[in-house]
């Protein structure tokens, strides 16, 4: 038999066994190669990493890092804030917001925090630093404005663990 | 050129095997049917999904069974490609009822990473990914996405782009469909259309990138309409609807239904297209034995993916866009198309071949596509029982 016929037969063979590994340890083992590579989802999805938290007695407000739409993207530059968890929300909130923590307030947040976790929420921000654009009774039309209830980690919330949070974006003025 | 004796006679079909030899050669796929359906570790012990399991791990040994009785691989792949077209929408709308009790994604499951990832944007992905380590999509890495890449990985080194007959839980929806009429009412189909995929692939790939978003999933995803759609918040995303219910009917439910051909994979899918690609490397391979090729081109007319030509017929080869279905080594009068392995002679134990990849092919069907059939079945079985 000559060399080609036996490397066909060998590769179809280690395909054979690629095919009956693959449940068992390549699914696997690929998936998290995958996962480990140095990549994240888009930040105009995911909102981008968080900056820094503040305290707000019962609850806190989580500033992100300002997110930069590429090239063509639709969406404009944005700042994203999580008031978390829900729970300790009062049913109004009004909080003036230090966003880049020169101890003067940027922006005044308000928003209803309704019992219904499905109720629509709409937001009013009041600029106070031109750098970030108000809005008014805005909802969810958009990812670079907007104001949803988020519950992060809905497979791992437990009966009294709340992991919601209601998420503004703020879109950032033309420098 | 291989012996005569190893060749079969001219213009005669394989006869039937025995049924004894069929049951012991289908006896290692009943075994992993079984494993992968009702013994696995992690398997719900819901009594419901048990059942759904073992309909399913039956139903795959059974379909198997027949394709070692009969010789024939279409027919009987077929019938579990269509199950799969019309049961992984059952499983996976009643899932996003349950879940969010609508098909349409709303913003904040993007923004908490829970769009459900398929295949789909696999190749849209990847330059934004390369050039600035973004997936843009929005979905998690951990929690989906790498998951269905590793299954992909895996499966196109098996099958390359058999990936399209053997995985795809949608184009089962347009073959079932394609087989429903006796006839084609369209028979001339432009040849040059099968390259659109490729058109499609490149636009879908270089918009991705310009507009930082799945574009081929945003926009033209005839699927969306039995999966999930982007939630109609304003004008632009109810346009997008509207295209995805108008390619839908016209690419999945009318095309084939007019032409008896698999439509959006061969004139539209670019994932199709990508995954053609991957042909190249994989092992297996469907050929034409020239010396028995008359030529009569019945199998350029059964192919559903327009994947064989007159010059590729009388090359000797399918297209590179073959999906490795079948239809065309089963509709040959002369057995002149042949599974083949590469690198080995031509025409040289072509059963031998088919066996292979069928065991690998199988094997990843039933563990991938018999689950989603699983899971349709429980819903079924759910809402009936």
């Amino acid at each position: 038999m000559k060399l080609r016929p036996i490397l066909g037969y060998s590769a179809a063979g280690a395909t054979l066994l690629v095919a009956l590994l693959t449940p068992f340890l390549l699914m696997g083992l690929f998936s998290k190669g995958v996962a480990a590579l140095p990549l994240h989802v888009d930040e105009v999805y995911s909102g981008g990493p968080t900056g820094r938290a503040i305290p707000m007695g019962a609850y806190s407000i989580d500033v992100h890092r300002p997110v930069y739409p590429h090239f063509l993207q639709s969406e404009k530059p944005f700042i994203q804030l999580d008031w978390t968890p829900v729970s300790a929300l009062p049913q109004h909130v009004s909080d003036a917001v230090d966003i880049d923590g020169d101890g003067q307030p940027d922006i005044r947040v308000s928003f209803d925090v309704p019992r219904d976790p499905k109720a629509p929420l709409s937001v009013n921000v009041e600029s106070l630093n031109p750098r970030y654009q108000a809005m008014s009774n805005v909802g969810k039309n958009q990812f670079s404005r907007l104001i949803v209830r988020v519950n992060y980690d809905k497979d791992h919330a437990k009966d009294n663990v709340n992991d919601d949070a209601i998420v503004v974006r703020v879109p950032l003025a033309k420098p | 050129m291989a012996t005569d004796a190893r060749i079969l006679p001219l213009a005669v079909r394989p006869a039937p095997r025995g049924i004894l030899r069929s049951l012991l050669l289908t006896l290692p796929m009943l075994i992993w049917s079984l494993l992968m359906m009702v013994y696995r570790p992690g398997a719900s012990p819901d009594p419901v999904s048990r059942i759904s399991g073992l309909l399913t791990a039956l139903f795959m040994t059974a379909l198997f069974f027949m394709m070692m009785r009969t010789h024939n691989t279409y027919r009987w792949r077929r019938i579990f490609f269509v199950s799969l077209g019309i049961l992984f929408p059952i499983g996976f709308i009643h899932n996003l009822y349950v879940m969010r009790g609508s098909m349409g994604i709303p913003i904040e499951e993007m923004i908490a990473g829970r769009t459900p990832f398929c295949f789909m944007p696999i190749p849209l992905l990847i330059l934004p990914a390369a050039l600035t380590r973004t997936l843009v999509f929005p979905g998690s890495i951990a929690g989906g996405m790498a998951g269905m890449v590793g299954i992909w990985l895996a499966l196109t080194l098996v099958m390359g782009k058999g990936w399209c007959s053997y995985a795809c839980f949608f184009g089962g929806i347009e073959e079932g469909v394609a087989a429903i009429p006796p006839r084609a009412k369209i028979r001339k189909l432009d040849p040059r259309l099968r390259y659109l995929p490729w058109a499609v692939l490149l636009a879908m790939v270089l918009l991705s990138l310009a507009l930082f978003e799945p574009a081929y999933c945003m926009w033209l995803c005839p699927f969306k309409a039995v999966s999930e759609y982007v939630a109609a918040r304003s004008t632009i995303g109810l346009i997008q609807n509207v295209i995805f219910v108008l390619l839908f009917a016209g690419l999945v439910i009318a095309l084939p239904f007019l032409t008896k051909k698999r439509t959006q994979c061969s004139w539209f899918c670019p994932f199709g297209a990508f995954q053609s690609i991957f042909n190249k490397i994989s092992i297996f391979e469907v050929k034409i034995d020239q010396s028995r090729c008359k030529p009569c081109l019945i199998c350029q007319n059964a192919c559903p993916n327009l994947s064989l030509s007159k010059e590729s017929v009388a090359r000797g080869e399918t297209l590179l866009s073959c999906m490795k279905c079948g239809a065309c080594v089963d509709a040959c009068p002369r057995g002149a198309v042949i599974w083949h392995i590469k690198g080995t002679e031509i025409a040289w134990k072509p059963e031998r071949a088919r066996l292979m990849f069928l065991y690998g092919a199988w094997a990843l069907a039933v563990m991938f596509g018999g689950t989603i059939i699983a899971q349709g079945i429980a819903v079924i079985l759910h809402v009936v029982v």
